[in-house]
C-alpha cells in the first residue's frame, strides 16, 4: 500500500516537472537556426564565381560574410530579394560593411544572371555545381543565409525566407557582442 | 528427485551452455570481424543507403532524386574518392551538418541506444519467463522451495539481454561525429587555421605554432605557408640585424612558393609588397606587388594594410 502511494507521489512529482519544463521552456523564438556549425570554424569553401573569378571563403577573413544560399526559381528566395538588396546597400556605405555572396543552388548560371539583372544585385553569385557547399553548411533547401565573422567563425544561421530588416538588426547585434 | 531425472538434465544443461556460449561467440566475432574489401561505388551505395534524404518522407539518399540528395549523393561520392575517411566517418559528416535525423540507422550511443539494447533485452527475458514457466509447470514445487534460484536466473537473463544488446548496438549503430577514430582531416586543418588567425592577433607564437601544425598536414597550404612567413618576419623585425636578413629572405622565399603553388592567392602578393619595401627597401618591386595585390581583391584587413603602405611607397618613389 505504502509503495503504491510512494509509486504515485513520484509519478506525480514528474509529470509535474515535465508540465514545469514545457512552460519554462521558450521554444526556437529565435530568428537564428541551430546548427553543429554555429560557433565553429566555416567549412572550407573553394569555388568560382559565374564570372568566373575564383574564390576562397577562408581568404575572406578579416570581414563579415553573408552567404546567402539561393535559386532562381524559389519563390520565397524572390520574395527576400529586395530585402536583401536593401541590406547590400545599406551595409556597402560602411567601413566593415558585410561581404555578402549570393550561392547558387541547383540553377543554371544563366538563369541567375538573367534574374539579377531584372531584380538587382551586383554581388558576387558562388557557384555550387554540384551541392558541395550546400552540403558542407547542411542546406536541404533554399533559401538560407548564414552570417560568418571576420575570424572564419560560423555565427548565425536563418533558415527561409528573409523579413525585411532582419539581417541589418542581426548584424548590428553581431557587431556589438564581437567588440564587447 | 530420482538420479535418472539428475543424470538427464546434466547433458540438457551442457546443451544450455554450448548454445549460450555459442551465441555470445557469433555475437563477439560479429563486432569484431572486418568487411571484405568493397568497391567505390559499393561504398557508396552502402553509404547513402543509410542516410535519408533530408527534404523527402521515408526514402533514402540512395533513392531518392530530391536536388538535396543528389547534392548528398556527390558528396559522398567526392569523400570515397578522396579515400581520407571511412564509411562511418562520411556517414558522421553528413549528420553533422545536417543533424541526427538524416540517419536510417540510429547511434548507439544515448537515448538512441535504446532501439539496439531493448530488442535483445526482451527477447532475453522472454525466453528467461518462458524457461521459468516450463521449471514450475514440471516441479512447481521447485519455485517456492528457494527463491535463490530464481534470482540468479533473473540476473542472467538481465546480463545478457543488457549485454548483448550493447554487442548489436556496438555493431550497428551510427559513429557519432566526434567518435570518429581519425577525425576529420579538413574540419581538423579549418579548425587549426581558424584558431591561428584569431590568435595572429594577440599571439604570435601561438599562431606560427598554429600554422606550423597544419603545415604538417598539409604541407602545401597556401595560407599557412604565407601567414607563418609574414608572422615569422613580423617577430624578426624585434632582434638583430642578422636574424632579420635570414627572416627576409625565408620570408620572400615563402611567399614566392604560395605563389607558386596558387598564383592567385593575393595575400602573398600583398604581404611580398610590403616585406619588400619594409624590410628590403625596394620601393619599385614593392608598388608592383602592392598593385597587384589591390587588384587582387585581397581580405579586408590586408586591404588597410597595403593602401595605407602604397602612399609611403609612392612617396619614396617621388
Amino acid at each position: 500500500m505504502k509503495a503504491a502511494r510512494l509509486g504515485a507521489i513520484v509519478a506525480a512529482l514528474v509529470l509535474a516537472a515535465l508540465v514545469a519544463v514545457l512552460i519554462v521552456s521558450d521554444g526556437d523564438g529565435d530568428v537564428g537556426a541551430r546548427s553543429p556549425l554555429l560557433g565553429q570554424p566555416a567549412p572550407a569553401v573553394s569555388t568560382t564565381t559565374i564570372d568566373d573569378q575564383p574564390f576562397a571563403l577562408a581568404r575572406r577573413k578579416g570581414s563579415w560574410v553573408v552567404l546567402n544560399f539561393f535559386n532562381s526559381t524559389c519563390v520565397p528566395c524572390i520574395a527576400e530579394h529586395p530585402s536583401l538588396v536593401e541590406f547590400a546597400r545599406g551595409e556597402s556605405s560602411r567601413v566593415d560593411g558585410v561581404e555578402l555572396y549570393t550561392v547558387v543552388n541547383d540553377d543554371a548560371d544563366d538563369a541567375v544572371r538573367d534574374f539579377f539583372t531584372s531584380n538587382g544585385g551586383d554581388w558576387p553569385k558562388l557557384r555550387d555545381a554540384d551541392g558541395a557547399i550546400a552540403v558542407a553548411f547542411g542546406v536541404a533547401k533554399v533559401p538560407e543565409t548564414w552570417i560568418i565573422d571576420p575570424n572564419g567563425f560560423v555565427r548565425l544561421r536563418i533558415i527561409g525566407q528573409l523579413a525585411s530588416g532582419v539581417l541589418e538588426s542581426q548584424m548590428t547585434r553581431l557587431r556589438e557582442t564581437s567588440e564587447s | 528427485m530420482s538420479e535418472t531425472t539428475a543424470q538427464r538434465r546434466v547433458p540438457r544443461r551442457a546443451a544450455w551452455l554450448v548454445i549460450i556460449v555459442a551465441a555470445a561467440a557469433l555475437l563477439v566475432f560479429g563486432t569484431v570481424r572486418e568487411g571484405g574489401p568493397l568497391t567505390q561505388q559499393d561504398r557508396i551505395d552502402a553509404v547513402t543507403k543509410r542516410i535519408a534524404c533530408p527534404t523527402c518522407d521515408g526514402e533514402s539518399v540512395y533513392v531518392s532524386r530530391a536536388s538535396a540528395a543528389e547534392s548528398i549523393r556527390a558528396e559522398v561520392a567526392r569523400q570515397v574518392g578522396d579515400g581520407v575517411r571511412t564509411d562511418d566517418e562520411i556517414v558522421a559528416y553528413v549528420a553533422e551538418r545536417f543533424g541526427g535525423q538524416v540517419l536510417l540507422v540510429p547511434r548507439a550511443t544515448g537515448l538512441d541506444a535504446v532501439v539496439w539494447i531493448l530488442p535483445p533485452l526482451f527477447t532475453a527475458v522472454l525466453l528467461g519467463a518462458l524457461w521459468l514457466a516450463f521449471r514450475r509447470w514440471r516441479a512447481p514445487s521447485v519455485a517456492t522451495a528457494t527463491r535463490r534460484p530464481l534470482l540468479v536466473a533473473l540476473a542472467l537473463v538481465v546480463v545478457v539481454g543488457v549485454g548483448g544488446g550493447v554487442l548489436v548496438a556496438r555493431q550497428s549503430g551510427q559513429r557519432l561525429p566526434l567518435e570518429t577514430l581519425t577525425g576529420g582531416i579538413e574540419d581538423s586543418t579549418a579548425s587549426l587555421l581558424a584558431q591561428a588567425r584569431l590568435a595572429s592577433g594577440t599571439d604570435v607564437a601561438s599562431a606560427i605554432e598554429l600554422y606550423d601544425r597544419v603545415l604538417v598536414t598539409d604541407p602545401d597550404n597556401v595560407e599557412a605557408i604565407t601567414y607563418r612567413a609574414w608572422l615569422v618576419m613580423l617577430s624578426a623585425r624585434q632582434f638583430d640585424d642578422d636574424l632579420q636578413r635570414q627572416a627576409y629572405g625565408a620570408s620572400v622565399a615563402a611567399f614566392g612558393r604560395a605563389l607558386e603553388l596558387e598564383p592567385s592567392y593575393v595575400d602573398a602578393l600583398c604581404f611580398l609588397g610590403i616585406v619588400v619595401f619594409r624590410d628590403g627597401g625596394d620601393a619599385e618591386s614593392s608598388r608592383e606587388f602592392l598593385t597587384r595585390c589591390l587588384a587582387g581583391a585581397p581580405p579586408a584587413e590586408v586591404k588597410g594594410l597595403v593602401e595605407s603602405l602604397l602612399g609611403e611607397v609612392e612617396a619614396a618613389l617621388g
